[in-house]
């Protein structure tokens, strides 16, 4: 397999071993040629699963993962996208199946996957704003609503004054209750209009 | 005409651009009826869900139909989001363990071992991880794989109206969640299995008290089979209903017993071996009808071979090769220096572990601190590791830059995956099929939605 993908794409792909993985990294013009030659051409004809990974400042990598039951052989497929213009072809054309995990794809990272045939989001609550993986996403949950269940002193803004304030994971400094500068108004917005296609 | 199934809203009718909404909110049937019945239009539209009963907890249908025929069936999912992915890239590594045992809350040990085999892959101590440690993951995945096939058919019997297979499914849950309670003092979201191996080892008496249980369970198995089988009311709901055949599932990506009801008899264990189950002997059980039938088949005989691997498992971990064997990696910089013990209360701190590092040893007290509060670090790279959950392929994708904490942690759930059969299953069958469909591919929402 490996010999067949140096061949075809030669210094275009870089292919690598990742713990016992097959690993090709391409540019995204040969996203779906690569998806294609290796339904194909290599025999991988199951789609297992799609994400990305944020990788700032400059890429968002897409990762497939492909198989081939014949022959037990795995292949990862690997794209890197730029950061401010997150596009890539869709992979549905060639496995149907990747219709959900790029949907989950583009509302997580913000990945527009071009020529999908129903791109919205899929697991976020109705007009969230942002891409909740991406690096610069704050998880600030805690910040919004203080944990009832808070023990240490000076979590949920409560115990002595004197103590230094403990901000929970995820939350950068400046940020919190008591903070100056009141953390960015994240999440629901008024629902959309409803969408019978779901 | 559109009618939406909503009780939110007050009765009557609304128009809108599509057509007219009925509510349905209680009120006699025969006048929603009536209503209906004065309309031209022979489509309708209708919500199922997210609070209804067979929805396995809280997945949303849109239905269009034609008459009794579904035309469209369009999954609405989401609603048990809890952004697991994200928080774990701020939790160490082995804190990760307690956040993906909450996914697929039906398989908790599976979603754990294939955390922890992706992060042990990463870490380079895929072999250096103890044969009891192993053999005990193995028990105690093919303990939750029973339990979880349990639940599927239990409610899969009262979605279809017949309550006795809940009951007893549900009873022969509690046996397996005993057991559970009995070894990590949880019965659900146990965090037991952790990278390098388990939190703790079997306590006295877990051994007879599998045993016994591996001495009942054929019996109840024999039972529900007896009462499903053969049942021309349930045969009549499954049989050649929901087909989808093996390029089907091959283009959606579906695994598991939807799978294998095809007649491929693919199994991970047996394909791509982890934990050692190339050692034992078990077989892949495979059906040929495409339909809910088969799965029901295929999950019932997938127990059936379940307690045959408990056996050998437990025949191992009770023999003299394995016996008193540590259950946590050897290795100081990645084994988790606490230990637990199981009190009256449940499991908890072990009194001679903090005896020891409060009063005896500076050293070990430093250790302990460093390891619980600022964790491992883990080499910088990426691994996928799968395991064949109850459900399908589950496996995990993990990047790590290096640090402490995992840099992204995704997970393949395969009812994420095998839920977009519905379209595929629904369309063109009846209406009251899509219970028995959705059913049969036994979608967790914890799991799909992550």
């Amino acid at each position: 397999m490996r010999a067949a993908i140096e061949e075809r794409y030669g210094a275009r792909a870089e292919v690598s071993d990742s713990f016992g993985q097959l690993t090709v990294d391409v540019a995204p013009g040969d996203w779906t040629d690569l998806l294609t030659f290796a339904r194909d051409g290599l025999g991988c004809v199951f789609f297992d699963w799609l994400t990305g990974v944020d990788e700032p400042p400059d890429g968002i990598t897409v990762v497939a993962h492909l198989f081939d039951p014949a022959r037990h052989a795995h292949l990862l497929a690997r794209t890197r996208v730029p950061r401010d213009e997150p596009r890539l072809p869709t992979a549905t054309g060639v496995f149907r199946g990747a219709d959900w995990h790029e949907r989950e794809t583009f509302e997580m990272f913000g990945v527009i996957f071009e020529g999908h045939p129903h791109l919205v989001p899929l697991l976020l609550p109705d007009g969230f704003e942002g891409h909740p993986l991406r690096k610069d996403f704050v998880l600030a949950a805690r910040v919004a609503k203080p944990w009832p269940g808070a023990k240490e002193p000076g979590e949920s803004g409560a115990g002595s004054p004197s103590r230094r304030k403990t901000l929970p994971p995820g939350v950068p400094a400046g940020w919190g209750t008591s903070a100056a500068t009141p953390p960015p108004v994240r999440g629901p917005r008024a629902p959309r209009q409803a969408d019978p296609d779901g | 005409m559109t009618a939406i199934h909503d009780g939110a809203t007050a009765p009557g009718e609304q128009d809108f651009a599509e057509g007219t909404v009925y509510n349905v909110n209680g009120q006699d049937w025969d006048q929603v009826v009536e209503a209906v019945a004065d309309s031209s239009e022979e489509r309708l539209v209708i919500n199922m869900g997210p609070q209804h009963p067979s929805t396995h907890g809280v997945l949303r249908l849109v239905l269009t139909l034609d008459g009794e025929t579904v035309t469209e069936a369009r999954t609405v999912i989401g609603y048990l989001h809890t952004g697991i992915e994200k928080n774990m890239e701020f939790r160490t590594w082995t804190q990760g363990v307690t956040f993906v045992t909450r996914m697929d809350y039906l398989s908790p040990i599976f979603n754990e071992t294939a955390y922890c085999l992706a992060v042990e892959k990463l870490l380079g101590i895929t072999d250096r991880v103890p044969a009891r440690a192993q053999a005990i993951r193995v028990m105690m995945m093919e303990l939750n794989r029973i339990s979880s096939h349990l639940v599927a058919i239990a409610t899969f019997g009262l979605e279809l109206g017949a309550t006795t297979p809940m009951l007893f499914g549900f009873r022969e849950r509690e046996m397996v969640l005993d057991l559970f309670e009995y070894i990590t003092g949880l019965r659900m979201n146990m965090a037991y299995v952790r990278p390098g191996g388990v939190s703790v080892d079997l306590p006295a008496g877990a051994v007879d008290k599998i045993g016994e249980f591996l001495k009942v369970m054929p019996g109840r198995i024999k039972e529900m089979r007896k009462l499903l089988d053969e049942n021309p009311a349930y045969t009549r709901r499954t049989k050649d209903v929901a087909y989808l055949d093996l390029t089907g599932c091959m283009a959606l990506g579906i695994t598991g017993p939807m799978l294998r009801a095809t007649g491929l008899p693919w199994d991970l264990r047996k394909s791509q071996p982890y934990c050692g189950y190339e050692t034992y002997d078990f077989d892949v059980p495979t059906e040929t009808s495409c339909d809910v039938y088969g799965r029901y088949l295929v999950r019932v005989a997938e127990m059936e071979e379940s307690l045959k691997i408990i056996g050998q498992a437990l025949d191992r971990l009770a023999g003299s090769e394995l016996k008193g064997k540590p259950v946590m990696i050897e290795d100081k910089k990645i084994g988790w220096p606490s230990q637990l013990a199981l009190g009256p209360d449940g499991l908890g701190n072990s009194p001679d572990h903090i005896a020891h590092i409060m009063s005896s040893s500076m050293e070990a007290l430093i250790h302990h601190f460093k390891l619980v509060t600022e964790g491992f670090r883990v080499p910088a790279g990426q691994a996928y590791a799968p395991v064949e959950s109850p459900r399908g392929e589950l496996g995990a994708h993990v990047v790590s830059d290096g640090g402490t904490r995992p840099y992204r942690v995704h997970f393949r759930d395969p009812s994420f995956t095998n839920l977009q059969a519905v379209p595929a299953t629904c369309e063109g069958g009846m209406v009251a099929d899509v219970i028995a469909a959705v059913a049969s591919i036994d979608p967790v929402m914890g799991g799909v939605d992550r």
